[in-house]
Order: C-alpha cells, then sequence, then structure tokens
C-alpha cells in the first residue's frame, strides 16, 4: 500500500447542506483543500459527520473541479446511505482516481436512510463498516485502498474482536481515534494486526468535544495544547502516519 | 400532472421551549429545518413527475427565513417554490394556515394534487392537510397515505393507514394526501441541486397577493386557544436493571450497547 510520503492526513469538513452563504462556504473548502493538496498532504474529507448532512467530497471535488494527485485524498464512506447513493459515490471516486475508502458506521440521523442489509445481499441484523468493507471488496475488487476505524475507547475484547472482523472483510489500514497520548491498546492492535495504523490526533483546545464525540470523557488535568500533543504523539510513534483532526487551518497549518 | 407540496419550516432540535406567556414555540437562536414528515411529501411528488411527468411546486407559509427550506426544496427537484410571507398571517392556528395555503393552491391554478406530510413536528397536529381540504370545498382528502398504488383516468388509488389496520381508496383528482413515513425513502439532495437551486427564484406572496379575507388571517381567524401546555407522558418501555453503582451501572450500560453496536 502506498500512502503517502508527508505522512500527514488533514481532515477537511465538506459544508453542510442548508445551510446560508453556500457559495462562501464552498470557497473555503476548495482553499483548504488546495492549500493541504498544494503542501502535499493528504485531504481527507468526512462523510455527514455527527449526523449532519453535508455534501460529499467527490461531487465538492467535480464541481469545484480539484485536482485528485495520487495517494492525495481519502474520502470517508459510512453506512447511512441509499444504495443508489452509494455506488454513485464509489463509482465517482474510482472515475476521480480517488483511491482511498475510509469506511466508518457513521453518525445516523433520522434524515440519513440507513443502508439496509438486503441491499449488499448479507445476513447481519444491519450494515455496519465490517459489511460495508465486504460489499465494496467484493463488487469494486481492488480499485480501492480500504482503511476502517479502531477505536481505542471500546471494550478491548469488543473491539480487537471488530479490527479482526474488519481485516477480514478487507480493510487494508486502521485509523484510531483521537489520541492525546500514546495508548496500550493501539500498541496491542498494531503490534498484533499486521497492517498499519494511522494515529488520530486531536488539534482543537477543546478536549470536552472530543469527549462529546467519542461518547466517553477524557481526562485532561492540564491546558490542551493540541500542537504540542501532536509533537509528543510523533515521537512515540515515529514509523507511523499521523491524521489530524480539526486543524485550524489559519493557526496551526503552518506549525506541522 | 400539477403537484403542489406543502411545507413548514420547523426548529431543528427535539427538546424545543415554549414561551409561558404565548404559549408558542421560542424559535430565536434554533436552527431550523424542513418538517421531516414533508421530506416524504416531496419525494413522492418528484417520483410521481418522473412517471406521469408535470411540475411540482413547493408551497411554504413562513417568515422570510422559510426561504431556506424552500431552497431545499428546490434542491431536492421541485422545479418552482411559492413563499406566503405576510405579518398578517403571525399567530395563525392550523384552520387560518390551511386557508392560507389553499388560497394560494387556487391561485396556481389547475392544481392536480396537494401533498402534505402526516404532520409537523412542532405542533403534531395533522390538521393542515385535511384544513386544506375543507378549504377546498369538494377536493377529497385521504390522510395517513402509506403508498400511491396508481393514477389512472384521473383517479389516484392510495393505500391509507388506520387505526384498524390498512385500506385503499380512490380519489378523483384534484386530491389531497397527507403521507406518512411508510411510503417512500426520501432522496437527499446533491451539490449540483443546491447550485441549481441558488438560480431558481423563489416567489414570495402576501395575503393581498392570494386575495386573503385579513379577518381569517392571524390570532383573529384561528379558533383555536392554547390553554395550558405540558411535557408529554413517557411511554412505558421495558426496562433491565444493572448492579453496582451509578458509575458501574452506566459503564455496563455502555458496554452493553457498545457490543450490540447499538452507540
Amino acid at each position: 500500500m502506498d500512502l503517502n510520503q508527508k505522512r500527514c492526513r488533514l481532515e477537511v469538513s465538506p459544508p453542510r447542506q442548508a445551510s446560508e452563504k453556500l457559495t462562501e462556504r464552498l470557497d473555503r473548502f476548495a482553499a483548504k483543500y488546495n492549500k493541504a493538496a498544494d503542501a502535499g498532504y493528504c485531504v481527507c474529507i468526512t462523510d455527514n459527520a455527527m449526523g449532519n448532512p453535508t455534501f460529499q467530497g467527490h461531487e465538492l471535488i467535480q464541481e469545484l473541479r480539484l485536482s485528485v494527485c495520487s495517494g492525495q485524498v481519502m474520502i470517508h464512506l459510512n453506512t447511512f446511505h441509499t444504495l443508489s447513493d452509494l455506488r454513485w459515490i464509489l463509482d465517482s471516486c474510482a472515475e476521480l482516481g480517488i483511491k482511498e475508502i475510509l469506511v466508518v458506521s457513521g453518525d445516523g440521523s433520522p434524515r440519513l436512510p440507513r443502508l439496509k442489509p438486503s441491499e449488499i445481499a448479507c445476513s447481519s441484523a444491519s450494515v455496519t463498516s465490517v459489511e460495508l468493507i465486504a460489499y465494496i471488496r467484493r463488487i469494486y475488487g481492488n480499485e480501492f485502498i480500504i482503511g476502517a476505524a479502531f477505536n481505542q475507547y471500546e471494550p478491548e475484547e469488543h473491539e480487537i474482536f471488530k479490527l479482526d472482523r474488519k481485516i477480514e472483510a478487507g480493510a487494508e489500514f486502521m485509523i484510531t481515534q483521537p489520541m492525546l497520548k500514546p495508548d496500550a491498546l493501539v500498541e496491542k492492535a498494531m503490534n498484533t494486526s499486521g497492517i498499519p495504523f494511522i494515529i488520530e490526533a486531536w488539534m482543537s483546545p477543546n478536549v470536552k468535544l472530543l469527549s462529546d464525540c467519542i461518547g466517553c470523557d477524557i481526562e485532561c488535568r492540564e491546558a490542551f495544547d493540541p500542537v504540542e500533543c501532536f509533537e509528543s504523539l510523533r515521537k512515540a510513534y515515529p514509523d507511523n502516519e499521523f491524521y489530524l483532526a480539526l486543524l485550524d487551518f489559519k493557526t496551526q497549518f503552518d506549525e506541522l | 400532472m400539477k403537484i403542489v407540496v406543502c411545507i413548514k419550516q420547523v426548529p431543528g432540535v427535539s427538546s424545543v421551549k415554549i414561551d409561558p406567556e404565548t404559549k408558542r414555540l421560542i424559535r430565536d437562536g434554533i436552527i431550523s429545518v424542513i418538517n421531516p414528515f414533508d421530506y416524504y411529501a416531496l419525494e413522492e411528488a418528484l417520483r410521481l413527475r418522473e412517471l406521469h411527468g408535470g411540475t411540482v411546486t413547493a408551497l411554504s407559509m413562513g417568515p422570510q427565513k422559510a426561504e431556506l427550506a424552500l431552497r431545499e426544496a428546490i434542491a431536492l427537484g421541485t422545479d418552482s417554490a411559492v413563499l406566503l410571507c405576510d405579518r398578517r398571517f403571525a399567530g395563525s392556528d392550523t384552520w387560518a394556515t390551511s386557508y392560507v395555503l389553499a388560497l394560494a393552491v387556487e391561485k396556481l391554478g389547475d392544481v392536480d394534487l396537494v401533498l402534505c406530510g402526516r404532520q409537523a413536528i412542532d405542533g403534531d397536529t395533522a390538521q393542515v392537510g385535511p384544513g386544506i381540504a375543507a378549504h377546498m370545498k369538494d377536493w377529497p382528502h385521504a390522510a395517513g397515505v402509506s403508498a400511491i398504488n396508481g393514477f389512472a383516468d384521473g383517479i389516484l388509488s392510495v393505500k391509507r393507514m388506520t387505526d384498524n389496520g390498512y385500506d385503499e381508496c380512490l380519489l378523483k383528482i384534484p386530491a389531497i394526501l397527507s403521507v406518512n413515513k411508510e411510503i417512500n425513502q426520501p432522496r437527499v439532495p446533491r451539490l449540483k441541486g443546491w447550485l441549481r437551486s441558488e438560480h431558481v427564484p423563489i416567489e414570495i406572496w402576501d395575503a393581498d397577493q392570494i386575495g386573503a379575507d385579513t379577518n381569517l388571517l392571524g390570532l383573529n381567524g384561528s379558533p383555536t386557544r392554547v390553554v395550558r401546555t405540558a411535557p408529554p407522558v413517557s411511554r412505558d418501555k421495558k426496562t433491565r436493571l444493572f448492579e453496582g453503582s451509578e458509575a458501574e451501572s452506566a459503564a455496563q450500560l455502555l458496554h452493553e450497547l457498545r457490543m450490540i453496536s447499538a452507540i
């Protein structure tokens, strides 16, 4: 697997649907995308994060005529799509030359349809990232490099079990949940899984928000400096790539 | 087929606050969205147009900011949109609102079908669809429609959910349907649709433009009086008790939910 040489993936959130000043928001997205891509980073575009309907990464790239350099775009894909939309996303990614797909179960909302097991011919009670990875592998073969999420905040037995299932379904790399310090479960999983782990660093000073996102309390007694934290994680995991969530492009980008 | 879909912009949160004085919803500072049930009406209208041709117009009564809801309807694929906006509409109950919407449908002219969501999630009355029918005099109406089985020779065949199950009704167009969530799976708009919506003008009509009798608008035209509001009684659920302290019980619950991938 040819992962990005700069060893940093920068998350860029697409504009929300039903928001005012669409053109301005699209321009801001394009500026961030180009800034990250021009500097050689991999741009990672989320998929309806927190259940809020946003624009899909591939349609933004198409409509805004953004360039796709090899290995420099990763699209998130969750299970809250109709089958026809799912095919639309994947076919478009294939056409655009987007290779890396991060498959996650995702956050639903009443507005977002959840993929049904019958639609992708699987017998499970619901479609999770495991079933979605298997479906993409079945239909698209090796067209994509598929990643999945590793949640070190989940109970260990559950997460290791899911890790194995994700790899068996076709996941080729893992991205952790945001880390503030080295984590024993991540290290155990890295050592036993045999696939690359990308470490997610939390670039927002708001640790409470991280707790809200992952659904459990993250202790942080001192004032949190995200850049300092990222540097310490880089030292702790010198051989790993990093995924930077909620990076402030104005104040933090030049410090990378 | 000329179809009109009535949509409403509602608060986008489940925990809304009510002004104790006016007994009306406090809408300031709250994100507004299209009423969830109305997406099903919009989707059904778009599917009918795909099958039978014609046009779909989104219609909404509300403040200027309701224009965003209409833009979303255009992004989804409606051909046009009309906002009914006038200070004299403020305070209208479902009866006065139905009156305004019915006048707008009449003004649009030659409408074959009006679709509404089953109910709005803010008022929860489910009265506007039937109210429009009442104002349109001889137009037939079906509520709780969970499928449109067919349309031929000016007759719509619909499957309707009732208290005892389902029945099938035949309605001669022009007609009005209130649809429920079983009827389809609404699409999510695409960026192309949103970009298109920026270039489609939204017509704004006031009370004079639809020929409304101002005595039948707003609080004056509203027979409803809200005398008291209270939170709903919670429904009975199956319960399971976890042993241990609060923290331990919460951790067990979290663990169980995660083990079944419920969260």
